[in-house]
């Protein structure tokens, strides 16, 4: 199974408030928590116009094709992955439950911070995490009042 | 897996588009991408080669307002279809929720097709899923080639496990059978989320 099923609002919360402290102490820019299979789960932080759904997959494939690498090198996991650009860096650091911390930073602070509170964070992520799978177990599953999907309703168009 | 943001009123759906090499997936999501105009959509990104061949996926995501007081995102993924980009088809397939498998009708291309198909169980077996879990439809692109396989040649080599899924004809390339194809996967997603599943979506997925 991939990432978590469902975030409840004082889950979302929780998770932003970390990654809101994580952006201040980091001078980072943009802090993502997603999925190794590209879902975005919450988000904080200054992108601009930039598609986050687009970010996310693209980060997430990219993790995933590190992890083969690893494998390949008797490694379990690579616990993070580091893009640098001209201006923009990307640094992602793997959680529990197959998800990422995906963080864009640029030249106001440097690797070796954000890197440091990353670590840091990730561990109060991965508590968050074991508690949302665990409320996950217990929890009913979705279901909408409503024949909202008669055959001949096009979802899509 | 599906992911219900509470919060934000939210819920991401995951459809993957599985095929032999060339027989149209991302030619789906290209004409998907130009047919489709209500829903909010995304930029379609392509990480193809130089000769437009599909290296690692190609990607578009779709806002709809399809469950009332909530958003459904979905997030439409192609593999790489060439035998040697196993791997990256393994690595598309985390997470998925929903398949589409694009069968391409010319007589010459069915062993290619079918080892896709055997090829699809199998990596959904490495991330611990099967067909049975995973609900998807079969798409048959190409119809309007001279030597396309009839439809019941088709039916018989791809349709005819105890458990019948909803078949599409199409012309990817042109438009035919594109929405059909993606609403009736949407459908079929959603159907879960209802309380009261009208029986014509939930039934058409399980008819024998």
């Amino acid at each position: 199974m991939t990432g978590i099923g469902m975030l409840t609002a004082e889950d979302q919360m929780a998770i932003e408030q970390l990654l809101i402290d994580f952006l201040r102490k980091s001078e980072a820019q943009w802090s993502a928590l997603v999925d190794k299979g590209g879902n975005l789960f919450a988000q904080y932080g200054d992108t601009g116009s930039l598609d986050l759904s687009i970010l996310s997959a693209l980060a997430a494939g990219s993790f995933a094709a590190t992890h083969e690498l690893a494998k390949r090198l008797g490694e379990s996991e690579f616990s993070a992955l580091y893009h640098e650009g001209q201006g923009m860096h990307i640094l992602m650091s793997a959680l529990h439950h197959e998800c990422l911390l995906v963080t864009i930073f640029g030249e106001k602070t440097n690797i070796g911070l954000v890197r440091f509170y990353a670590q840091q964070v990730t561990t109060m992520l991965n508590q968050i995490l074991q508690a949302v799978r665990d409320k996950e177990a217990t929890m009913d599953p979705l279901l909408i009042e409503g024949d909202f999907l008669d055959q001949d309703t096009a979802a899509i168009s | 897996m599906a992911f219900i943001n509470y919060s934000s009123r939210e819920i991401q759906l995951k459809i993957v588009f599985y095929g032999a090499a060339m027989c149209g997936k991302t030619t789906n999501l290209v004409t998907l991408h130009k047919l489709i105009t209500n829903a909010q959509k995304g930029e379609l990104v392509s990480l193809a080669t130089d000769a437009d061949r599909t290296l690692f996926f190609d990607f578009l995501s779709l806002n709809t307002k399809t469950l009332p007081g909530f958003t459904t995102r979905f997030q439409l993924y192609t593999v790489p279809g060439q035998p040697i980009y196993n791997t990256t088809r393994q690595l598309v397939l985390k997470g998925v929720d929903g398949i589409v498998f694009v069968v391409d009708s010319h007589w010459d291309k069915m062993a290619e097709n079918v080892e896709s198909f055997n090829n699809l169980r199998d990596n959904l077996a490495e991330n611990h899923l099967s067909l049975a879990q995973i609900p998807y439809v079969l798409q048959y692109n190409k119809r309007d080639m001279p030597n396309a396989a009839p439809l019941n040649y088709l039916e018989y080599t791809f349709n005819n496990r105890a458990t019948k899924v909803m078949t599409f004809e199409a012309v990817a390339a042109r438009g035919d059978g594109v929405l059909e194809t993606l609403n009736a996967s949407a459908r079929l997603l959603l159907a879960k989320y209802s309380k009261t599943p009208n029986p014509n979506v939930a039934g058409l997925a399980r008819s024998a």
